[in-house]
């Protein structure tokens, strides 16, 4: 455990510098060096690549990454599925609808506005999915499905809204959603940071109702979970984490579903381990993805998003592959 | 008419049940007593609402109608930790996520016994090695369940109750799916749980001729209904079977147990 939270830091550690030191001006190892140890005045060009642009984007990269795994990681234990995801919840159509709607119908919005109604859209998108599927109690099977429902409802509205909205609007929208970390500043870093500390550590202390609400309904319920209550309140900290993460960053597929896999599979199936093992994946994998975006066909950038689901998806077969092997 | 074991006190006790699955009536005015520090078989055809039953004394499913008593006090006035560490139930076809080791399961039955925040105890430690010692899985703590044979497994699972340290245990088929020796070995646990560790068990079995080999207390149900209740020789018999079951059949003496066995014509 230790050992594998080692590498995995070495690795994130690595990617970050990397991060800092690539792009379309590419810093020496010295220069990187002396602009971070501030040898260099603070107003110089290469202080301005590194602190002002390229560092609070490796950072929200990395944090949207850990959000996103961790969220993955909650929905995967109360849905019982191995292919929930927080989008199963409704929180990325919710987002989409949301954003899609502001930035069309105002045409212009305030800078602060698509994020804000990205989360709301994706907040009241779980609420919904939660009511709708109640049946004095909650049902993994029927959240899914109600989720799979207004989803689709969702992405209906979605699609009309883009097809008659203006097209430069569409495509603006279009960009935000398409999930990427371009628009980051320290403020924004800092915000987020704040935001998900107490979510996410709740998360980890309640890593041992995840490890029993696993076993299912009735055998939680005979260890004495009370399991409606367990599973509303981690909808609730998975909401408030991931749709955090997709108004900051817009919907960066993949990472929830593959970041709790991969964790599993590193450090066994107890949650207190897992959750910090997931969101070293996660955030490994966005800062990995943007920086592959920006280098790959530069100076176009592909949005993270794109390009965790472009390496998300074989990855994930390969995964699938090796397992069936494994078992047969 | 039914026999009541009235030198035992009532470990559990329905008073009037009722239990239904939306609008369909499964058990109606039910009365059933479980009596204490015994093993108690519930037995009777398909759909006799032998699981349901179970499951609703286990509280996993609301009464409709009615009470059931836990040493005199009604369940329904239990919180979910205390039934949880007063009552352990097994269900049928349990499913553990992948990768997880008997021990990782066994020590799942502590989750009653600790708080939110309670570190893994002394207590903790000792009643998971106990529990894995008295089903023979301590040797195969480290063992993935998911390589396991069906009786390991449900060994396991047992284990996993026990760790619970209930005094009362319920279990929903348990020896389905196992062959005749770990049957066997199974029963044989049950009767040492009950006789040297003071449990009150309930189990529902498919074998007849297995209740009345292990179990104390026979309750026969058909439809919902108690058809017949009390100790193995005094519930057995031509008529029960062939009202319970429908079935013709010999009520002979077991020649190594003494006990009821029943042979269909």
């Amino acid at each position: 455990m230790t050992r594998c939270l080692l590498v995995l830091v070495i690795i994130l550690a690595g990617l970050v510098i990397a991060s800092l030191a690539l792009g379309d001006v590419a810093l020496s190892r010295q220069d990187l060096w002396e602009t971070l140890t501030g040898s260099h005045d603070r107003t110089s060009r290469n202080a301005m690549i590194v602190f002002d642009l390229r560092l609070p984007r490796v950072l929200l990269a990395a944090l949207v990454g850990a959000a996103l795994a961790t969220a993955g990681t909650i929905t995967l234990a109360i849905m019982r599925n191995p292919l929930a995801e927080p989008g199963v919840l409704g929180i990325n159509s919710g987002a989409a609808v949301a954003v899609m709607a502001v930035i069309v119908l105002l045409q212009d919005p305030p800078a602060l506005l698509p994020p804000v109604a990205g989360f709301a859209g994706a907040a009241a998108m779980a609420a919904a999915v939660f009511l709708l599927s109640w049946r004095g109690g909650t049902s993994s099977l029927r959240i899914i499905l109600t989720g799979i429902g207004l989803g689709s409802l969702a992405g209906a509205a979605t699609t009309f809204l883009s097809a008659f909205g203006d097209i430069g609007d569409v495509q603006r929208a279009m960009i935000w959603l398409a999930g990427s970390v371009y628009d980051a500043s320290l403020a924004k870093v800092r915000f987020l940071f704040l935001w998900l500390v107490i979510p996410l550590a709740l998360a980890w202390m309640a890593s041992r109702e995840l490890d029993l609400i696993r076993f299912g309904d009735d055998t939680a319920k005979s260890f004495g979970q009370p399991v409606d209550r367990t599973r509303g309140l981690m909808i609730v900290l998975c909401t408030l984490i991931s749709g955090a993460a997709v108004a900051a960053a817009g919907l960066i597929g993949f990472v929830g579903l593959v970041a709790p896999h991969v964790a599993g599979r590193l450090v066994g199936p107890s949650h207190a381990r897992i959750l910090p093992v997931a969101a070293l994946c996660g955030a490994i994998l966005v800062v990995a993805a943007d920086l592959l975006g920006r280098l790959v066909i530069a100076p176009v950038q592909i949005p993270a998003g794109i390009v965790t689901g472009l390496i998300g998806a074989p990855f994930f077969a390969s995964l699938l592959w090796k397992r069936r092997h494994a078992r047969g | 008419m039914p026999v009541d074991e009235s030198n035992r006190s009532a470990k559990i006790a329905g008073r009037g049940v009722s239990i239904a699955y939306g609008s369909r009536r499964i058990v109606e005015d039910l009365d059933l007593v479980v009596p204490e520090r015994r093993f108690t078989a519930l037995v009777g055809p398909n759909g006799s609402g032998k699981s349901t039953i179970l499951r609703t004394f286990a509280g996993l499913m609301r009464a409709t109608g009615g009470s059931i008593l836990l040493d005199g006090r009604s369940i329904a006035t239990l919180g979910a930790r205390e039934m949880a560490r007063r009552v352990g139930v097994l269900l049928q076809g349990p499913v553990a996520p992948e990768g997880l080791t008997v021990r990782d399961l066994v020590q799942q039955g502590r989750y009653p016994h600790r708080s939110l925040f309670g570190r893994w105890s002394e207590a903790d430690q000792a009643a998971c090695e106990e529990a894995m010692m008295l089903t023979g899985t301590t040797t195969l703590a480290d063992t993935p369940l998911d390589t396991l044979s069906g009786g390991q497994r449900q060994r396991a699972w047992i284990a996993m109750t026990l760790a619970q340290q209930s005094e009362v245990l319920l279990l929903d088929e348990p020896t389905t799916f196992l062959d005749l020796a770990h049957q066997i070995e199974l029963m044989n646990l049950i009767t040492v749980l009950v006789r040297d560790h003071r449990k009150t068990v309930v189990a529902v079995l498919h074998d007849l001729n297995q209740a009345a080999r292990y179990a104390e207390h026979v309750v026969l149900l058909k439809d919902g209904r108690i058809a017949a209740a009390g100790h193995p020789s005094d519930v057995i018999s031509q008529d029960t079977i062939a009202d319970v079951f429908g079935v013709r059949s010999m009520v002979i003496r077991d020649p190594v147990a003494g006990t009821p066995l029943c042979v269909p014509l």
